[in-house]
C-alpha cells in the first residue's frame, strides 16, 4: 500500500527564480486512485509529475513516500515505486526486445517474457517481431512500448506525461484500458494507482475517478471526477472545462 | 645557438606583425603579448631546469611535476567548469598516470632516473593526457545534451547513477582516445614529432631520435589509455545532484 503526500510544495520558474512555476502544491495519492491532471500549458504540470519521481527538484515544500520523506529514501528506490514515463519516449538503441529486457538488466532479475508479450498484446503491438530495430518504429508504437517497459518495472505509482497523445483511437482506447485494469489490482491483485496528464476531456472523464487542477500557479481543485466536470467550484475550471469543449467541438 | 641568433628569430614575429597591420588584422597587440610570454616563459622554465639538472635533488623534480599537474588540471577543467570538483578528479588522474608510467618507465630501465629524462618526458605524459581530459569532458558536455533523454529514462526506470552514465561515459572514453590512436598511424609519415626533430637539431643520430620517438609514441598510447579510464570512473558522478539527477543544462556557455 504505497501513498505518497505532497505537502505545501513550491517550485520556482527555471528562467527567473524569483517567480513561482507554481506554490503551496498539498495533495495525496493513495492506491485505486486514478487521477486526472488538467491545466493549460505552461503550468508546471509535467515538472510536478517529474517532481513526483525525483527527477526536478523542488523549492519548498515536502514529499513523502509511505511516511519517509524524498530526502531519507535512496532515488532509485523511489523511482522504482513512483515511476514516470515521458510524453516523449525515448528508445535505447537496439532491438524491442532489448528495450523490453531493460528493467531486468538494470535490476538483475530474470526477464518476464511472459508479461512483457501479455502487455504488448493489450496495447495492440502483439502481432510486433521483437528483432525489429526500435529506432524504426513509428511515434505511437515507441509510445506504446515506452509504457510496456515502464510496466515491467511493476511500479506502484504511475506518473504518465501525455501518453496516448501520438495514438491513433483504437490504440489509444487499448492503453487506457490496460491502465484502467492495472490500476483495479486486475493484472497481478495488486492495487496500483496514477496520475495522469491529458488535455482530452473525453479520456479525462473516462480514465478517471479524481481530478486535480492546476491554474494561475496552484493546483486549484481537486476532485471527483463526476463533481469536477458537472460542477466546478472555480470559475478558472468552468472556463478551462468550456474552452476544451469548444475545441472539441469544432474539430469533430 | 648565440644571443645573436636569437635575437634574430625575432623577425618571425615582425613578418606576423607586418601581415597583421598590413591586412588590419588588429592582432598586433596578441602577437606582441605571445612573443614576450612565450620568450619569457621559455626562459624561465629553461633557468628552472638548469638549475634542477645542476642540483639534482629528487624534491624539485616531484616539485616541477606536481606544478605541472596542477597547471594541466585547471587548464582541462576550464572544459567543464560548473561540474564541481571536476579539477581535482582531473589531478588525480593525471597523477595516477604519470605515477604508474614513470614507475614503469623507471623500474625497467628505459630511461636514466636523472632530471634530464624524467622532466622532459613527464612534460609530455601530462600535457598529452591534459588533451585527452579535456576531450573527454568536451564530450561529455555533448552527451548531457544529446543523451539526456536516454539517461533520464534510464534513471526514472530506477537506474544507478553509473547504469544512466553508462553508455555516455563509454562514448566519451574512446572520442578522447582517437586522436592519440590516429596520431600513432600518421607519425613519421605527417608529421615528424617535435621530441624527435629537437634530438636530431641538437646532434643526435636519428636512428637514436626514432627510438625515443617510439617509446614516447607507446607512453602516449597507454597514458591516453589511463587518464581516460580513471578520470571517467572518478569523475561520472559529478555530472548528477547528490539525489540522482542529472545536474541541470547550462543557459549556453562555452
Amino acid at each position: 500500500m504505497t501513498v505518497l503526500l505532497v505537502n505545501e510544495m513550491a517550485k520556482s520558474k527555471f528562467d527567473n527564480r524569483n517567480e513561482w512555476l507554481f506554490t503551496g502544491v498539498t495533495a495525496e495519492i493513495r492506491p485505486e486512485d486514478r487521477i486526472v491532471l488538467l491545466g493549460g500549458s505552461g503550468q508546471g504540470k509535467s515538472t510536478l509529475l517529474r517532481i513526483l519521481s525525483l527527477l526536478e527538484p523542488f523549492d519548498k515544500g515536502d514529499l513523502q513516500l509511505d511516511g519517509q520523506t524524498s530526502a531519507e529514501c535512496k532515488p532509485q528506490s523511489w523511482r522504482k515505486k513512483v515511476t514516470y514515463v515521458a510524453q516523449k519516449p525515448v528508445m535505447r538503441s537496439g532491438t524491442v526486445a532489448h528495450n523490453l529486457r531493460t528493467v531486468s538488466e538494470l535490476h538483475h532479475k530474470p526477464f518476464e517474457e511472459e508479461l512483457a508479450r501479455s502487455y504488448m498484446e493489450a496495447v495492440g503491438l502483439g502481432k510486433m517481431d521483437w528483432d525489429k530495430q526500435a529506432s524504426d518504429l513509428s511515434g505511437g508504437e515507441q509510445q506504446r512500448l515506452a509504457l510496456v517497459r515502464s510496466l515491467l518495472l511493476h511500479p506502484e505509482l504511475l506518473l504518465l506525461d501525455e501518453i496516448t497523445s501520438s495514438l491513433d483511437p483504437a490504440s489509444k482506447r487499448a492503453v487506457e484500458k490496460l491502465l484502467m485494469d492495472w490500476a483495479a489490482g486486475q493484472a497481478n491483485g495488486l492495487e496500483r494507482a496514477y496520475l495522469w496528464i491529458t488535455h482530452d476531456l473525453d479520456q479525462a472523464r473516462l480514465i478517471s475517478n479524481q481530478v486535480w487542477f492546476m491554474a494561475e500557479g496552484r493546483l486549484l481543485e481537486r476532485s471527483a471526477t463526476e463533481v469536477f466536470f458537472e460542477n466546478p467550484a472555480t470559475e478558472q475550471a468552468g472556463l478551462f472545462i468550456h474552452s476544451l469543449q469548444e475545441t472539441g467541438g469544432e474539430k469533430q | 645557438m648565440n644571443n645573436m641568433a636569437l635575437l634574430c628569430t625575432v623577425c618571425f614575429v615582425a613578418v606576423a606583425a607586418l601581415i597583421s597591420m598590413k591586412q588590419k588584422l588588429g592582432l598586433e597587440k596578441e602577437i606582441l603579448i605571445g612573443t614576450i610570454r612565450s620568450a619569457v616563459q621559455l626562459l624561465f622554465i629553461g633557468y628552472v631546469l638548469h638549475f634542477v639538472f645542476e642540483t639534482s635533488h629528487p624534491a624539485f623534480i616531484i616539485i616541477i611535476i606536481l606544478c605541472m599537474i596542477m597547471v594541466a588540471a585547471w587548464n582541462a577543467g576550464a572544459k567543464a567548469k560548473h561540474v564541481r570538483g571536476i579539477r581535482s578528479r582531473i589531478a588525480i588522474a593525471l597523477a595516477c598516470t604519470e605515477g604508474v608510467t614513470m614507475a614503469i618507465l623507471l623500474g625497467l630501465s628505459i630511461i636514466d632516473p636523472t632530471p634530464q629524462y624524467i622532466i622532459p618526458v613527464s612534460g609530455i605524459i601530462i600535457g598529452s593526457s591534459m588533451i585527452v581530459c579535456g576531450l573527454l569532458l568536451n564530450q561529455m558536455k555533448r552527451e548531457m545534451e544529446t543523451a539526456r533523454g536516454e539517461m533520464e529514462m534510464l534513471l526514472a526506470l530506477g537506474a544507478t547513477e553509473k547504469q544512466a552514465v553508462h553508455g555516455s561515459l563509454r562514448r566519451s572514453v574512446r572520442a578522447s582516445m582517437i586522436p592519440t590512436l590516429d596520431g600513432m598511424k600518421t607519425v613519421g609519415l605527417v608529421q615528424l614529432p617535435g621530441m624527435m626533430t629537437g634530438m636530431i637539431v641538437a646532434g643526435a643520430d636519428p636512428i637514436e631520435a626514432v627510438r625515443y620517438q617510439i617509446l614516447i609514441m607507446f607512453v602516449l598510447a597507454s597514458s591516453a589509455a589511463m587518464t581516460a579510464m580513471v578520470l571517467s570512473l572518478i569523475s561520472y558522478r559529478l555530472w548528477f545532484t547528490k539525489d540522482a539527477r542529472l545536474l541541470p543544462m547550462l543557459p549556453e556557455d562555452n
